[in-house]
């Protein structure tokens, strides 16, 4: 092969093997975009059959954790939204459920867990009026599990 | 106009070119018809390879059962005819002119080969560009969607013709000519 010819010849090669990569990247560029339009249609489906909520659980031994903007499907219960986020144990008892553990820690005597709604008018914490199965949420709400001594 | 040896080959190229296709039509962009048109226009000159294009996809774009469409048939005629028109300027070029005294050992032939190669790639990349288009015009699609959505079959076109370039080029080349004993006076 003379020299300037075999290079015209290497060279086109490597311009095939561009071709190929620019085939591969608008390929990828293509399924990426798809793949986000698909993505943010999730996302308004998602948006719209779900609500954010705020949800804190207290230990009662100076561990607090929050569940800042969990989503829960709309109509949810407290009961559920909380599952969502943390392992229930409850027992249904005459007013409804009545949570024993969560993530394990409960069942001490004269301590229970004790659910809280944030009164944003009052800035205040006030008592579940209900049951936490009973209680459904709305939106934006703020709602405190606290493991108390009675 | 042409003698009956080359009338003869020009039919017998369509015809592997079309048996090939056919028995190759589950493997979707994957045939080689496109070696076959090309190994007719190196052969035999630039004219017969056209007539070989053109005379393949007459019969392959009529009688397919993904369907006819006159438009996508006349692109894909021209397109295929780049094929045979290219050989034939590929041979007047010189191209692999020593090939009949080359070995197989012999790494000339092997550059040979890759040669073969690259021309199939950019040949088929330029047919596959023109009938993306001309298949996305006729379905409303805007050229470079039509390009994008034509993407895997394009490279799955243009890689394996590269393949059968570079390995079938050569050695149909020498066989076809072996077989005419003298063909390059066709």
């Amino acid at each position: 092969m003379s020299g300037k010819s075999g290079w015209m010849w290497v060279s086109l090669g490597l311009a095939c093997l561009l071709a190929v990569t620019i085939y591969f990247a608008a390929y990828y560029y293509e399924e990426s975009d798809r793949y986000k339009r698909l993505y943010e249609r999730a996302a308004a489906d998602l948006k719209r059959l779900t609500m954010p909520v705020n949800i804190l659980i207290d230990y009662g031994n100076g561990t607090r954790v929050w569940y800042n903007n969990t989503l829960v499907p709309r109509e949810s219960t407290l009961l559920k939204a909380t599952e969502i986020i943390a392992e229930v144990d409850y027992i249904i008892g005459e007013y409804g459920a009545f949570v024993t553990h969560i993530n394990g820690v409960g069942g001490e005597s004269n301590r229970y867990w004790i659910w809280y709604i944030w009164n944003s008018t009052e800035n205040n914490w006030s008592w579940g009026p209900v049951a936490c199965d009973r209680y459904i949420l709305r939106e934006e709400d703020t709602v405190a599990w606290k493991y108390e001594q009675f | 106009m042409f003698s009956t040896k080359k009338l003869s080959l020009i039919i017998l190229m369509t015809a592997m070119s079309l048996t090939s296709s056919y028995a190759m039509i589950g493997i979707p962009n994957v045939n080689l018809m496109d070696l076959f048109v090309f190994i007719s226009g190196y052969l035999m000159g630039a004219v017969p390879g056209v007539i070989v294009g053109v005379l393949t996809w007459l019969v392959y774009g009529t009688l397919n059962p993904l369907g006819f469409n006159l438009v996508v048939l006349a692109a894909t005629c021209s397109g295929e005819s780049l094929y045979g028109f290219v050989g034939g300027l590929a041979a007047s070029l010189g191209l692999g002119a020593d090939l009949p005294s080359m070995k197989v050992g012999d790494k000339m032939l092997w550059w040979v080969n890759l040669k073969f190669g690259i021309i199939g790639f950019f040949l088929t990349f330029v047919y596959d560009l023109f009938t993306n288009i001309i298949s996305g015009l006729i379905v409303d699609i805007p050229p470079l969607i039509a390009i994008i959505q034509g993407i895997p079959f394009a490279i799955a076109h243009e890689v394996s013709n590269f393949f059968f370039f570079f390995f079938g080029c050569s050695a149909l080349i020498i066989s076809i000519k072996k077989l005419l004993k003298g063909g390059e006076n066709l």
